[in-house]
């Protein structure tokens, strides 16, 4: 991130920040303090997770004053940064790969075979990042031919490993 | 100090086996491949060893993760000089000098100085470790719950604060939600699930390992695939084994940076990247030779070397004593030796005293391997370099999945090695450092337990908690390092240094009196 743009980032981050402070230290009153048992008042659970929420409440107040001082709460947000964000080459290149991993690990491992799934996930991450639609397809045997053999070899070999070496129940 | 040379003799002779000599040999050669490679770091090397480890024997097991961690700290000074990427974050000093001498033509120079530096503060860094763990492990007997919570505090603090040099504050924020996290799931006094909302999972906790993978894994795939690609230099390889009048001319450089480096690496998650570059500034600020810094100085390029890998071994100095990770490779080696049975800890003098020397024994192994494997087929590996992010990431990831997965079969662990991915990625994006969050999780668990088991001790009472000698040097390191960022007190310090040189300039006394 740059530089100029960071008291802004804080500014939002602080106010989370704060928000998930609050939340963690209104738990933390309301978790039980088993006073009909007996038990030692200072030994009840909420006591450790309070005091962590008090000082991250404290800290995220600070970098909230400071991203104040600094005009971070000047956000100048419009359409066209949004548009430049979002079609910037380097955001692009990210949103794929989460997106990719978050369908792998999310949706594909629980749903299909684990070899299955691992080489879809391959095959597609090489081919979405160096297949090029303008150019024609002669042009590019060798990526497909390079992703088929890894997105095989790999998944194959990691069942093998984990399966049969680690004895470990594939999901 | 005899008993000990004696339990190290044993531990080496332990491991003189083919068995475990080739365990060692591809262990510390797979370390340094994935140390070479820019996506692939220490920290995840271990992790994802672990997973795949976790069946063997103890030793063997801890072995290959020692192998691992100390190939890939010095693995990653191959990218550093050769692509101006640090393979891993403790090899970015290394750029600074290594890169430029590559430019010149001097890569295999520069690859067999950064070799020679990393061996030789390996091994001042196990020299290190296995004189003061048991010193530490006996005053570490002496620590109650006062000390525990005042340590944990330290910790965050100190580590907070080093990993963030730009910003104290966002490195202490990083920590404490670390400790935050740790306080998820069932609690040990009376078996609440606290911030579970009825999950099961959830109850169980979060693991170290899932989360530290994504945290260093899937978090560093993501920031790879960002970034625009890399191009390899085109340099000639030519002379690798480095002049013995270059170690000799520098061996001041050497041992301090050494030194520094087995300091930093004691400090709790405090690591690599910043041993290398405090080692750096001290060889700056000493040498004769300044102009050349950054310009291509042998000098600059043994001290980053010299001061990462030293740390190594540094930081297997407070995982043994006080089961307190050094650095964040450490706290995977922390978790894995507690996978394996062993606790590391005030104790392990009395429970394993034999362990400490079979690490030292370990570090020994793996820093020759590392010698002679990092000396020897230069050329070939440079191939690897080549290999495109577009075809590493997805095996990466692919990894990090399976590892996260393997430890307890449950998918809960991938879920959770995601979403901290992801938080890892943005804490990154916004100049959060990971490290401390790291150490949070750790030592959670640790804090809540003594704070409260103390506070019960003493009936709330807080004197108590002020007033033992070893909570006293602990609160003044922690006041220290929190006032000492502030502002005021730079300005009163700056002030009373302009005041104090004044007074020892040449002949200023003179001026005085006349």
């Amino acid at each position: 991130m740059q530089q100029k743009n960071m008291p802004k980032a804080d500014f939002v981050t602080s106010i989370v920040l704060l928000l998930f402070a609050l939340a963690i230290l209104i738990m933390s009153i309301q978790m039980p303090r088993y006073e009909g048992l007996g038990v030692n008042p200072y030994s009840v659970p909420g006591i450790v997770p309070g005091l962590l929420g008090v000082i991250l409440l404290i800290l995220s107040l600070v970098l909230l004053i400071r991203s104040i001082i600094r005009k971070g709460y000047q956000l100048g947000l419009n359409i066209e940064i949004v548009k430049q964000y979002f079609t910037d080459p380097s955001t692009r290149n990210f949103l794929f790969t989460l997106i990719l991993s978050l369908v792998y690990g999310v949706l594909l491992l629980t749903r299909i075979p684990y070899l299955l799934a691992t080489a879809l996930y391959i095959l597609f991450f090489i081919l979405i990042f160096e297949y090029r639609p303008k150019e024609n397809m002669s042009s590019q045997k060798k990526t497909i031919l390079y992703s088929l053999v890894e997105a095989i070899s790999v998944s194959a070999g990691i069942t093998l490993i984990f399966r049969y070496l680690f004895l470990v129940d594939l999901p | 100090m005899l008993d000990g040379i004696v339990r190290f003799g044993h531990a080496v002779m332990m491991f003189m086996n083919p068995g475990n000599l080739f365990d060692v040999l591809w262990s510390t050669q797979l370390g340094i491949i994935v140390g070479m490679l820019p996506g692939l770091t220490a920290t995840m090397g271990v992790a994802l060893m672990t997973t795949l480890t976790y069946k063997m024997a103890p030793g063997n097991a801890v072995l290959i993760l020692m192998c691992m961690y100390i190939g890939a700290i010095y693995g990653g000074s191959r990218s550093a000089i050769l692509l101006n990427i640090p393979g891993t974050p403790a090899n970015a000093a290394t750029c600074l000098d290594g890169h430029p001498l590559a430019k010149q033509g001097k890569a295999g120079e520069a690859i067999g100085l950064a070799t020679t530096g990393s061996f030789l503060g390996s091994l001042f860094g196990m020299i290190m470790l296995a004189f003061f763990t048991p010193l530490i492990g006996n005053i570490a007997l002496n620590f109650k719950s006062f000390e525990f919570f005042w340590l944990c505090v330290f910790g965050i603090v100190i580590c907070g604060n080093l990993t963030a040099p730009k910003d104290p504050l966002k490195g202490w924020i990083a920590g404490f939600f670390g400790l935050f996290v740790a306080m998820i799931g069932m609690e040990g006094m009376h078996a609440y699930a606290r911030f579970s909302f009825g999950n099961v999972q959830l109850s169980g906790g979060i693991a170290l390992i899932p989360a530290m993978v994504g945290v260093f894994g899937f978090s560093e795939t993501l920031m790879i695939m960002k970034q625009p690609k890399f191009v390899l230099i085109d340099s000639k390889i030519e002379r690798v084994i480095p002049r013995l009048s270059d170690i000799i001319k520098y061996k001041r450089t050497i041992l301090r940076s050494g030194v520094i480096g087995t300091i930093i690496g004691a400090i709790p998650g405090v690591g690599e990247d910043i041993a290398a570059w405090v080692s750096y500034d001290f060889a700056r600020r000493a040498s004769k030779e300044r102009d050349l810094f950054g310009r291509g100085s042998k000098e600059g390029l043994l001290a980053a070397e010299t001061g990462n890998n030293a740390c190594v071994p540094g930081a297997m100095i407070p995982v043994l004593s006080l089961a307190v990770p050094g650095s964040a490779p450490a706290a995977v080696l922390l978790a894995a030796m507690f996978i394996h049975g062993v606790r590391p800890g005030p104790l392990i003098m009395i429970e394993f005293p034999d362990f400490i020397y079979q690490v030292v024994a370990m570090t020994l192994l793996a820093t020759c391997a590392m010698f002679v494997l990092g000396l020897s087929m230069v050329r070939a590996l440079v191939k690897v370099l080549t290999i495109p992010r577009e075809k590493m990431m997805p095996f990466v990831f692919v990894l990090c999945a399976i590892g996260s997965y393997a430890i307890q079969s449950r998918m809960f662990d991938v879920y959770v090695m995601i979403v901290f991915g992801i938080i890892g990625y943005y804490m990154r994006a916004m100049e959060y450092p990971v490290a401390p969050t790291v150490l949070g999780i750790i030592l959670g668990d640790l804090l809540d337990k003594n704070l409260r088991r103390a506070l019960v001790l003493t009936d709330g009472e807080m004197i108590p908690f002020f007033t033992r000698p070893i909570s006293l040097i602990l609160i003044l390191f922690i006041v220290l390092t929190i006032v000492g960022r502030t502002n005021l007190f730079k300005k009163v310090m700056s002030a009373m240094m302009g005041k104090i040189n004044k007074i020892f300039r040449r002949g200023s006394y003179q001026e005085s009196i006349t």
